[in-house]
């Protein structure tokens, strides 16, 4: 699945393919697993349901993605540093960008960007 | 909001900033930068009306690199600092905003910031004035900068002081197919 934004841009083959291209890499750096928990976490605060996913994510991380939708300029340097400890600095960047994408393409879909754009 | 990076420069002897920190992922650097320069380099919908969408962005927010950075492209284009100006709480009212860049306001404001705002009128004012491939690539747009703005502030990217920077647009890295 692509989400919505890939699926707006059925008709721009090229902008379609190098946001698939992005989005894979991110996905890629941080895990097939984390990166469905973050997702699953972001969607929740959004009221999206997406399918639970597997395994056991770490709980500062988690906690971390649920404050992006709404709460992003109120999360502490604290808060940040437990996800570094839980993460290591290499995949934060990857956890950052991917739960940034949750957060954009959830909104993507609340708002109907696909049946907007065709 | 932190001012104080929370993640190292992964380029040695530069201080942390977007790129520097990264450069820890080169394989989401690399296709960021081939997608923002083919986002930057269609003109399906112009670099003015992709501007006037980021400034609203930088604004909603508070994204204080994005606010204080300008693509050189839209300017060509007209868009000055008495318009930027007026992307602000109340552009509905501005005589310098074309109304089709109210309408792009305001499905930015619903997309960034509350779906409930694109009302009958507000979706009727959008599909006027873009088409439907238009309405997508702004949407592609919102998406990259709003993930961007977030991944910068949250990061702890954010400058503690910056002066307004025209940059040149960002182009595609290769030739378009």
């Amino acid at each position: 699945m692509n989400g919505p934004v890939a699926e707006a841009l059925a008709a721009n083959p090229d902008l379609r393919t190098g946001f698939e291209e992005f989005r894979k890499a991110a996905h890629e750096a941080l895990g097939e697993e984390l990166t469905a928990q973050v997702r699953h976490a972001v969607a929740g605060v959004h009221g999206i349901d997406l399918p639970p996913p597997v395994g056991t994510a770490p709980p500062a991380t988690l906690a971390y993605a649920r404050r992006i939708p709404f709460e992003h300029t109120a999360i502490t340097d604290e808060e940040a540093a437990a996800v570094v400890a839980e993460l290591g600095e290499e995949r934060f960047v990857a956890f950052s960008v991917v739960a940034a994408l949750a957060d954009a393409e959830c909104r993507a879909e609340k708002v109907g960007l696909t049946g907007l754009s065709a | 909001m932190s001012t104080i990076p929370r993640v190292s420069s992964a380029i040695a002897g530069e201080p942390a900033h977007f790129g520097s920190v990264l450069a820890h992922q080169p394989a989401i650097a690399a296709a960021f930068t081939r997608l923002y320069g083919r986002f930057w380099g269609s003109d399906v919908l112009s670099a003015r009306l992709k501007e006037v969408a980021r400034m609203r962005n930088a604004r909603v927010t508070e994204c204080g690199f994005c606010r204080n950075v300008r693509f050189d492209k839209a300017l060509g284009q007209g868009l000055g600092e008495d318009v930027v100006d007026d992307i602000d709480w109340g552009y509905e009212t501005s005589d310098r905003l074309t109304d089709a860049e109210k309408a792009v306001l305001k499905f930015t404001d619903a997309f960034i910031h509350d779906p409930e705002l694109l009302t009958g009128d507000a979706e009727a004012a959008l599909k006027r004035h873009l088409s439907p491939e238009q309405i997508a690539e702004l949407g592609l747009g919102l998406t990259l900068f709003l993930a961007l703005a977030k991944a910068l502030i949250t990061m702890g990217l954010e400058p503690e002081v910056m002066d307004r920077t025209v940059l040149p647009t960002p182009a595609p890295t290769e030739p378009v197919q």
